[in-house]
């Protein structure tokens, strides 16, 4: 992650009371920006918030001040921070810190918890945050005493940033934070990074170099420790193809001409089938999650296998590497590149044969392109909003037609909600992303199910007057599901035919600009109006209610079990 | 690496850790959310140090992993194999039970009628065998972790 720069501001630590302390550790922490909602338990907060130079966002729902601080997180590098009070507050923030554990990025909660003399009495609107959160953030505080707040608050910002990131959770009782404080006490945590094994970096660079059919997967870790250099460094000197995971999308430029797309249960056709003939993985960054091995016995059967990451519970989880290096993606990386040497390209034929296997692909999406739907959308929004472009997508069908389709050539610009799945996720984390990186447009794609979910927020980001543009792919359905039901239950939709509102006429209630666009409609138009108009818009895109995403591995089988057409 | 009654590798793992209650409520949470398979367990908690002794019923490398899940957690301070593993078997038999226990390399005494017999799973099950048909009734606990210093 990046270095958290801490913005001058003079601290004097004079007796103070428990809040001040949480305003002093933000500043110190280098803080811009605060998520939250405030409430009964958390009032003596933010009754001392409007005194430090520190920038609160008022959400319209706690789980969208955690989405937010997460998509802050993920777009800077930078510790997100959301507030809550106690009880519902508190448990709005769970989905939005289990959703940041899943993708490791480094979230600070702060809720307030009613007062010592009352926890443990089922009092109003008391609930066990700290016990509830413990199996999905990474730590989790309770501070009792205020002589700790101070120390408690920047320990928890060393903890979410520091090797695997992940949110952390600090619960402060009301009486903790009216309480006078004193010294600041602070013991800066200098975690140093796990040492990287020689004879193991120059193993797993032997393995590359021998390799004759390698892969290069590259994953959100190579994203989160600012590797991407040194990935691609790794594969021109190799000639290794790189695909990446969900997450690990825009660590290389997709036109980088090593890049050959991503596997998975929605990836590549041909990216599955060269793991599966390859015979080297070079695994970095990321955990083989089930989404990308289906039936781990049957995952890339031919490939010895070498897995850098930084959590070294992972190496070995769920497919057992030759190698295994717990390291810094970058620092790894980098030992690696030492041991390679002097560019050597084995893999011309291998990268030949693939480029044979993915004609047919593109192809058939260039045949595609001209047609109304999700290819032409991405497309549009790509050519109207340009190379810097930040794309947030919500979890769902069109999620994967962006992955699948959208040209991601910007460091970083990929954010989406991988390990978790949670819908509603876009919306809030794209008022991160805007507000972290201001000068890059911003897109969100959603569907017409995980937009109703935290809707709501569209009144949050025209008070801010964020130039956020959105993308509903409304076919009214929970599409991804109904697509389930359609192959593996027998077309039975269950509930999941799904009405909503007007789109545009609800944009234009938020006081925010809005359009709807059918088939037979100019996309490009419409996508360059939307790109030109100030301020937040909402486009409406109505499409095929029964569009699939292909390919599809079902859950838990392997490629060949692969679903690649309509039926 | 001692082999349990079922045929599977028992690992002990013994972890201190500090922060009380909570600390001890992650780590169990965490042995229960990532699945830990967990034959036994015994736990003491003190002011300022808790130990857990759990016993994975797992190979080696898994354990090892599992270890190195559980050192990541932010109070605990140390996770190492806790080295003995232990199975008790109580039974009901003839003469010849002394001397067998003592070739077998297990511990067993007389508790009224019943045989008491301690030891590695390996050699408890040796020290069965070797009784044979003289055994009556036979039950047996464990493997179990022997607690290193928890209180």
């Amino acid at each position: 992650m990046g270095k958290v720069e801490n913005i001058a501001y003079k601290v004097e630590y004079k007796p103070r009371t428990g809040s001040e302390a949480m305003c002093e550790a933000l500043l110190d922490e280098g803080v811009e920006y605060l998520f939250g909602y405030p409430g009964g338990a958390i009032m003596p907060f933010y009754d001392a918030l409007p005194d430090y130079p520190l920038r609160h966002v008022l959400v319209r729902h706690e789980q969208a001040a955690a989405h937010a601080a997460d998509g802050y997180a993920r777009a800077t590098g930078r510790v997100g921070v959301c507030v809550a009070t106690s009880g519902p507050g508190a448990t709005n923030l769970v989905t939005g810190l289990a959703t940041a554990q899943m993708d490791s990025v480094p979230v600070v909660a702060i809720t307030g918890q009613v007062g010592r003399g009352a926890m443990g009495k089922d009092s109003f609107q008391e609930t066990n945050v700290m016990g509830m959160t413990l199996p999905f953030t990474k730590h989790s505080f309770l501070v009792e005493d205020p002589e700790e707040l101070y120390e408690t608050m920047r320990r928890a910002f060393a903890i979410a940033r520091s090797g695997r990131p992940g949110p952390v959770l600090v619960d402060v009782p009301k009486d903790v934070q009216f309480a006078e404080c004193g010294g600041d006490g602070y013991r800066a945590l200098r975690e140093a990074p796990p040492p990287v094994s020689s004879p193991a970096l120059e193993a797993a660079a032997l393995l590359l170099k021998k390799a004759r059919r390698p892969i290069i997967v590259a994953g959100h870790g190579v994203i989160l420790s600012g590797a991407e250099r040194e990935l691609i460094a790794l594969a021109e000197r190799t000639g290794a193809p790189v695909v990446t995971t969900l997450l690990g999308i825009s660590a290389i430029p997709q036109d980088h001409p090593l890049y050959i797309g991503w596997p998975g249960m929605h990836g590549q056709a041909s990216v599955n089938r060269a793991i599966d003939r390859s015979d080297l993985l070079f695994a970095v960054g990321m955990r083989f999650d089930d989404r990308i091995t289906g039936d781990p016995s049957r995952f890339a059967p031919n490939a010895r296998v070498v897995h850098i990451d930084i959590d070294p519970s992972e190496l070995g989880k769920v497919i057992k590497p030759a190698v295994g290096i717990a390291a810094d993606a970058r620092a790894a990386l980098r030992g690696v590149l030492r041991h390679i040497g002097r560019p050597q390209d084995n893999c011309a034929a291998w990268r030949a044969e693939i480029a044979e296997s993915q004609r047919p692909e593109r192809e058939r999406a260039e045949r595609a392109r001209p047609e109304y739907g999700p290819i032409r959308i991405m497309d549009a929004i790509k050519a109207a909003a340009g190379e810097e472009v930040r794309l947030v997508t919500d979890v769902g069908q069109h999620q994967m037609w962006a992955a699948q389709f959208f040209r991601f050539t910007k460091r970083n610009s990929h954010i989406t909600s991988g390990g978790l799945g949670t819908m509603g996720f876009a919306l809030p984390a794209a008022m991160g992303v805007k507000l972290g990186c201001p000068e890059d447009p911003v897109w969100v794609v959603a569907g017409d199910g995980g937009f109703q979910m935290n809707l709501q927020e569209l009144a949050t980001i025209r008070d801010l007057g964020l130039d956020i543009k959105v993308a509903v792919l409304n076919n009214g359905y929970l599409g991804m599901v109904r697509q389930w039901q359609q192959f593996f239950h027998n077309r039975r939709y269950s509930e999941t035919p799904i009405t909503g509102p007007d789109y545009e006429h609800l944009a234009r209630a938020y006081g925010i600009a809005g359009r709807t666009v059918r088939p037979g409609d100019d996309v490009e138009e419409a996508v360059r109006w939307a790109q030109r108009t100030p301020g937040c818009v909402v486009l409406d895109f109505h499409i095929d209610p029964e569009a699939n995403v292909y390919p599809m591995i079902p859950s838990g089988m392997s490629v060949a079990e692969m679903i690649e057409e309509d039926a | 690496m001692p082999e349990a009654a079922s045929g599977t590798l028992a690992v002990a793992v013994e972890a201190r850790m500090e922060g009380g209650i909570y600390a001890l409520n992650r780590f169990l949470m965490t042995l229960q959310g990532k699945r830990m398979p967990v034959r036994d367990l015994t736990v003491g908690m003190g002011p300022g140090e808790s130990v857990v002794v759990a016993l994975f019923e797992c190979e080696p490398e898994t354990a090892r992993r599992y270890m190195a899940l559980l050192s990541s957690l932010e109070d605990v301070r140390e996770v190492r194999e806790a080295g003995e593993v232990l199975e008790v078997a109580l039974a009901a038999t003839g003469e010849g039970w002394r001397e067998a226990a003592v070739r077998a390399g297990v511990v067993a005494h007389k508790d009224g009628g019943t045989v008491v017999a301690s030891g590695g799973p390996g050699a408890v099950e040796g020290w069965l065998r070797m009784l044979g048909d003289g055994v009556e009734d036979a039950i047996r606990l464990g493997p179990v972790a022997r607690p290193g210093r928890g209180r």
